[in-house]
């Protein structure tokens, strides 16, 4: 499938506030286990090494105004040669009634095709074959996912668990990569979640040595990845299809 | 941009015009193999030097052959053509993807010596073939625009319904 309409937010401000208490803000750093059923086999979950300057952008943006942010990377990480991490927490809120949320980026691949088929439905794309789908995340070189971890503390242990998108590349593991399906949940869409794990994926790839990042994308999502530094028609070179049926 | 050298003894070959309609490709694999040029599908024979030097030859960087090598074992398609005479891959295409959807065509070559004669074309049809035949209808590639009218007949089109290939840049600067 072609790449999709995904967040498009009007202001693409990738700093979110929310309402937290502040002794959960540590919890931002630390990678999350989770357990839960899927179709494919958990991979092991990597150690989570930030750089100090990370923590202090957060520490700095939570003092200040006593809120949670999205865990927006400095630029300064980018040449960053430390391994990212597999799994780790993208933004954790907390509602009055003590109910925590987190949105936790993954590049693992653990995908359930049943969730991913139902995510599909949400934002209307046509139907395909679960085998295919499967099949499809099976032989991608990369697959990130965000899902959302919902727990009351008084349940401990107990938590609900959905994906809420999903974007994958995939690639000759040596100089092409090609991202496909990239989608959120049109409930959290506008938040720059989607913004941030197509950024996590480029930079997984980057990491692995993969050096051309290709993509298509439809026409109202040009801006959208123009801004995570794609360029469409570099040099000339056009898209070209055989025999698109549209 | 590119030299042609002609080989003294090799005579431009003209291939027949399909006559059958049986004959879904422009030129047939017998009309092919009766000029001494044979079509392969795998690495096992591919001489990654060689190539390497075809793909200098037509204009790309010279690539670690060892990459090159990672690539291709992980490349779903791929189509070349082998000149009995050489040995030597004088046409060359690949494609990657998931193997269900979506496949993208990379690395489209043939060598200067033996262009203009239907090279290109025949790696093109039977590579799109061969990935139609494994159920994918998505296939993609990007196309520098001097060889948009080389895509074009072969049924190829830019930018359908406004979609626009994209690469990343890292020297992009992005915008907060």
């Amino acid at each position: 499938m072609l790449t999709h309409n995904v967040a498009t937010p009007s202001s693409l401000c990738p700093i979110v506030s929310y309402d937290c208490y502040r002794q959960v803000s540590n919890r931002l750093l630390f990678p999350h286990n989770l357990n839960h059923e899927i179709w494919r086999a958990n991979r092991k979950l990597k150690g989570c090494r930030l750089k100090a300057s990370f923590w202090e952008s957060i520490r700095s943006g939570i003092l200040k105004n006593n809120t949670a942010q999205i865990i927006e990377p400095p630029s300064t990480l980018e040449e960053e040669e430390e391994p990212l991490p597999e799994e780790f927490v993208l933004v954790e809120k907390s509602q009055p009634d003590g109910e925590v949320e987190q949105i936790i980026f993954s590049s693992g691949g653990d995908v359930d095709v049943y969730e991913l088929e139902a995510l599909c439905d949400k934002v209307g794309w046509p139907r395909r074959p679960l085998s295919k789908l499967a099949t499809a995340l099976k032989n991608s070189y990369m697959v990130a996912t965000l899902h959302s971890v919902r727990k009351l503390p008084s349940s401990e242990g107990n938590e609900q668990k959905k994906l809420i998108g999903m974007a994958r590349a995939t690639s000759d593991h040596a100089f092409n990569a090609t991202i496909w399906d990239v989608l959120v949940d049109p409930s959290y869409q506008g938040q720059g979640l989607g913004k941030a794990m197509v950024e996590k994926l480029i930079r997984h790839l980057l990491q692995r040595d993969i050096g051309n990042i290709s993509l298509f994308a439809d026409s109202q999502v040009v801006e959208f990845y123009r801004n995570l530094g794609f360029e469409p028609d570099p040099e000339g070179i056009k898209g070209m299809f055989w025999y698109p049926g549209y | 941009m590119l030299s042609r050298g002609i080989i003294s003894n090799f005579r431009t070959p003209t291939f027949p015009s399909p006559t059958t309609t049986t004959c879904k490709y422009s030129i047939s694999d017998e009309d092919l193999e009766s000029r001494g040029f044979f079509l392969r599908r795998t690495i096992s024979d591919l001489n990654l030097d060689h190539l390497n030097s075809v793909f200098v030859a037509v204009g790309f960087p010279r690539r670690d052959p060892e990459k090159i090598k990672l690539a291709l074992e992980h490349t779903e398609s791929m189509l070349w053509v082998k000149y009995e005479k050489t040995q030597k891959p004088v046409a060359f295409a690949r494609a990657t993807g998931d193997g269900v959807f979506n496949a993208i065509i990379w690395d489209v070559v043939v060598d200067p010596s033996f262009q203009g004669i239907g090279l290109g074309k025949t790696v093109m049809e039977r590579l799109i073939q061969d990935l139609l035949e494994k159920g994918i209808c998505n296939i993609a590639l990007f196309s520098e625009p001097r060889v948009l009218g080389f895509y074009r007949p072969l049924g190829f089109v830019a930018d359908p319904d406004g979609i626009r290939g994209m690469v990343y840049s890292k020297k992009q600067k992005k915008k907060k």
